[in-house]
């Protein structure tokens, strides 16, 4: 399971595939002040990347993959944390 | 190539043929449904099969003249000549492409330009609701082919990016590799087709950068489809405008590809608040431009930087003015309008024409689009006379019942160029809404009137830059070249295009095929007529024997003999050539199984490797179409019960992928299929006790059986049906079905198994099923045929030999018990055998379900290859019997079918 959740934070790792998206959603939904960490994380499929968009969670860790952490910077909404 | 491709290609070059034939025939006769219906079909069917191979370009076209062969079948378009020259054009870029695979075994990349152009042609003249107006000159079409490809957003103004993306993004230029605006906008339901829209972005090749928007605000997160793809992907890439087109090749629809000239990032952005100091520098830092003082310049601008705060609009053009110097010195009018633009706190118009007109400094950008600058020229007359025109059709006195299809036309016209020059068509929306309503031209040609004033005085980069995009161009036929500028599609008078792609219709030459396709009857025809003349040469050697024995001419015989040697080894090879005709190589069923492997080990969840091996090995196409059913139960028992799941296959010690082999090879006359696996195998103990459990065989037999006897147990009838043959090591469904199919076409099963090793599964079968290799025996003065497939061998056994076991017959032969039953008794005659001087009984033994079973007949005859027909009519209830062949001297031969007679 790549997707991990705890009290107030979930870790994405590894790959996020689009069958998570779903979960992921509830639990965002359920979580609203919830904070993302995805330091692990190597790819999430575009399903979850625009759930991640929409729910604008404040993000605690950027992915480790420079890549993948520039995309994610430039397309998840800013927020303080 | 694939014998698959290969199919299609012939099948693909009959439907256009007949495309072209059913509009030819709709042209005198419009409103035929049945043509109309057929044609549908047609289309319907080529794009249907066109999907089964990676040609997308191939594909969209035809898709796209489904869907209009689809509306003009629904009466929402009426058949038009031009829209039978749209589709007959499109039916020749078909053609052309097919060449191509043809002749390479694939499409390139290129196609996909054009093939978006014939798409978006075909799609012109569907509707988008009410059937078209009546009126319009054809200008709709033409207007809609150009706006096709510019529904997509457009790529964001550079100013929104951040500095450091600019700075990266020029950094990675070069001035060999071009940069360019990706914007890549999924379908909604792309997710459901299995795509992951963000992996295909972050894979662009040569991604500099880019990211993921959406338009708009989001929808409250409750109310979010996660399932629902409404992203926007943005990215900056640095590759060839033809390597990203390759890269979309399968979503042209849904991204945009804009070039983008290098000199335009160079935008200065922050704080606006600085002060006149810098008025000096300026001054200073031109001198230095001027002397060619690059280092100067460079250590001047840097030490004016650390003195400035770093978010300032001035640190930002200072930054890139270093920039310029590390990167590319030799773009002095770049860096002194830089320095220029800090006196005024404005970005320098890189755009305006002082600017594309210095010769001395040409940019990267415009040495890449050199070449476009003529056809921007080009394409400004042209617009200008496309406007004129316009304005002429609008200056015609109003009143006429034609006018709002004229405005529209007009305004379709006019939106093209507006979406050509990236323009908004608001305005000229509002003005034809104006004019319809009032029923006269005025607005819309007060709208362009005005429009036409802010064209002229503007400059020419929007046009060039709207001309350089790489996005597909609508084109008028598949010869024109792909970077042809589109207005003069757009504006070119239409007859012209048409006559032009006309002269290049490959009606005239086209390629002869070397393939014929014909029926299966005529074949089988002339195959019975073969079999006949075998038939009737085999007379021969009995008429020479007459010629000789009756009427005592020797010479004569001799010379019928001589003569059957010629007309034999003809015949021969004329049944050698006919059975050639009718051979299909096995890849024609071997190539269902990738497909099928995958997506019932996808189901079980197990790992497999498929290999497939000898696909060219070609066998009868009533064999090999027979064979599929039975080869798709032997690869599914084997997946299901042969190989185990990854973790079990680690535990166990054996790689996680099971590997099933299909393997196919010829043998003298047989075909042999094997189908090995390295799965758990099948254990004997449990088939036996299985076996025994269903009563299939009694106690003493399950003390007998060895192994090898006991896995064939599996082919009984009675065991398939166990329901817990999953349970089981083995296999067990339905191979009785297998084998009795195999029996069927004359093959036959046979499988050897170790238990943690894997199982095989060996099919042999014959080549062809047309000609019969029998021996003929005798019994009570008749004779009969029995194939030699069944036969094991022949012995004469002493009377003293064949031993009376209760009711039944049996012998010792080779160290086994093999059981014997009189011919005569099995076929209800009453005569007991005959044996020979020495008081031998001729014992044919035959394998019969893989049992060696004796059959008492009286005489052994000769082998000889028959023409089998089968038993007509209501004979053909006679199972014991699977056919009959004529015989050399007209006697008719009765061919015994063993499976059945032992029954």
């Amino acid at each position: 399971m790549s997707l991990t959740f705890a009290d107030n934070r979930v870790v994405l790792a590894d790959y996020v595939t689009v069958e998570e998206a779903e979960s992921l959603l509830e639990w965002l939904l359920a979580h609203p002040q919830a904070s993302l960490d995805l330091s692990a994380l190597k790819h999430l499929h575009a399903a979850n990347l625009q759930v991640l968009m929409a729910a604008g969670n404040p993000v605690s860790a950027w992915p480790a993959d420079p890549d993948l952490a520039a995309w994610l910077r430039a397309s998840l909404p800013t927020q303080e944390k | 190539m694939n014998p698959l491709l290969q199919e299609f290609l012939l099948e693909a070059r009959d439907f256009l043929q007949g495309i072209s034939e059913k509009l030819m025939a709709l042209e005198s006769a419009p409103d035929d449904a049945g043509l109309m219906n057929e044609l549908f079909r047609l289309v319907h069917t080529l794009k249907g099969n066109s999907g089964l191979f990676d040609f997308p370009a191939l594909t969209r076209v035809l898709h796209a003249a489904e869907d209009l062969m689809d509306a003009v079948r629904a009466g929402q378009v009426a058949y038009s000549t031009a829209l039978a020259d749209t589709l007959l054009e499109a039916m020749d870029f078909v053609a052309a492409l097919l060449d191509e695979i043809e002749a390479t075994g694939a499409l390139t990349a290129e196609h996909a330009t054009e093939a978006q152009a014939q798409a978006h042609a075909l799609r012109a003249l569907i509707p988008p609701t009410s059937p078209q107006e009546e009126g319009a000159d054809g200008g709709t079409t033409q207007a809609q082919l150009a706006s096709g490809p510019y529904a997509l957003p457009a790529f964001p103004p550079l100013a929104e990016l951040p500095e450091a993306v600019r700075m990266a993004a020029w950094q990675a230029a070069a001035p060999e590799v071009p940069l360019h605006g990706i914007v890549y906008v999924p379908a909604a339901d792309s997710f459901f087709k299995g795509e992951d829209p963000f992996h295909q972005a972050r894979h662009i090749p040569g991604l500099v950068w880019g990211r993921a928007r959406h338009e708009g605000p989001w929808p409250a997160l409750g109310e979010l489809d996660c399932y629902r793809s409404e992203l926007i992907f943005e990215a900056i890439a640095r590759a060839p405008s033809a390597e990203l087109i390759e890269y979309f090749r399968y979503v042209p629809d849904q991204v945009r590809i804009e070039p983008l000239p290098l000199i335009a990032l160079v935008i200065p952005q922050g704080q606006l608040n600085g002060g006149p100091v810098y008025g000096d520098f300026v001054a200073e830092a031109l001198a230095m431009l001027e002397a060619g003082d690059l280092a100067g310049l460079k250590s001047a601008s840097e030490a004016l930087l650390e003195l400035s705060a770093a978010e300032l609009w001035v640190s930002s053009a200072l930054r890139w003015l270093k920039l310029l110097i590390e990167t590319a010195p030799q773009q002095r009018q770049a860096m002194r309008r830089l320095i220029e633009a800090l006196n005024t706190l404005t970005a320098p118009d890189w755009q305006a024409e002082d600017w594309q007109q210095v010769p001395d400094a040409p940019s990267e950008h415009e040495v890449a689009t050199a070449e476009q600058v003529a056809p921007a020229d080009e394409d400004r007359a042209l617009l200008d006379a496309i406007l004129a025109a316009q304005a002429e059709v609008l200056a015609q006195p109003d009143g006429v019942d034609w006018l709002p299809g004229r405005l529209k036309a007009t305004a379709a016209v006019l939106r093209a160029v507006l979406s050509h020059l990236n323009d908004s068509p608001a305005a000229l929306d509002l003005a034809l809404e104006q004019s319809l309503a009032e029923k006269r031209s005025q607005p819309l040609a007060q709208w362009l009137a005005a429009y036409r004033e802010r064209l002229l005085g503007q400059p020419l980069v929007a046009v060039k830059a709207a001309s350089a995009l790489s996005l597909p161009a609508p084109e008028p036929g598949p010869h024109t070249p792909a970077d042809r500028p589109v207005p003069a599609t757009a504006a070119a008078p239409r007859a012209e295009p048409v006559a032009e792609v006309r002269a290049m219709r490959p009606a005239e030459e086209s390629a002869v095929s070397k393939v014929l396709k014909v029926d299966q009857a005529k074949i089988d025809r002339l195959m019975n007529l073969i079999g006949e003349m075998v038939v009737a040469k085999n007379g021969l050697p009995y008429l020479a024997s007459r010629a000789e024995q009756q009427y005592g001419m020797r010479e004569l015989a001799r010379e019928i003999k001589a003569q059957y040697a010629v007309i034999n080894r003809i015949a021969e090879e004329m049944q050698d050539a006919i059975m050639q005709v009718r051979m299909l190589p096995v890849s024609f069923i071997f190539q269902r199984f990738p497909r099928l492997v995958r997506d019932i080990s996808r189901k079980l969840g197990k790992e497999v490797e498929l290999v497939l091996e000898g696909e060219e090995t070609e066998a009868d196409k009533t064999i090999i179409e027979a064979l599929a059913e039975p080869l798709i139960h032997i690869v599914r028992n084997s997946l299901d019960h042969g190989l185990e799941p990854p973790d079990v296959r680690r535990a166990l010690g054996k790689p996680p992928v099971g590997r099933i082999i299909l393997r196919a090879q010829q043998e003298s006359d047989r075909v042999i299929l094997e189908v090995c696996d390295d799965g758990k195998g099948i254990d004997a103990a449990i088939v036996k006790r299985k076996a025994y459990e269903k009563g299939l065989i009694d106690e003493a037999r399950l003390e007998r059986l060895s192994d090898e006897e006991a896995i064939q147990l599996i082919f009984q009838p009675g065991f398939s049906t166990a329901e817990q043959v999953s349970d089981l090591s083995g296999r067990g469904v339905g191979m009785d079905v297998v084998r009795s199919v195999v029996e069927k076409i004359g093959g036959t099963v046979s499988l050897t198994s170790r238990v943690g090793q894997g199982t095989t599964i060996r099919l042999a079968l014959p080549l062809s099923m047309a000609v019969t290799n029998v021996m003929i025996i005798e019994s009570h003065r008749q004779i009969f045929g029995v194939p030699m497939d069944s036969v094991i061998e022949t012995v004469r056994l002493p009377r003293a030999a064949i031993r009376q076991i209760k009711q039944q017959k049996a012998a010792v032969l080779r160290g086994r018990i093999v059981p014997l039953a009189s011919l005569n008794e099995l076929l209800g005659i009453a005569a007991e055998p005959q044996a020979n001087a020495d008081d031998e009984f001729a014992v044919l033994v035959l394998r019969v379900s893989g049992v060696p079973v004796g059959l008492l007949v009286d005489q052994f005859r000769e082998v000889i290859d028959v023409i089998l027909k089968p038993l007509p009519g209501v004979l053909s209830k006679l199972t014991q019997y699977s056919g009959t062949a004529l015989l050399g001297d007209g006697s008719v031969l009765m061919v015994i079918n063993p499976q059945e007679l032992f029954r």
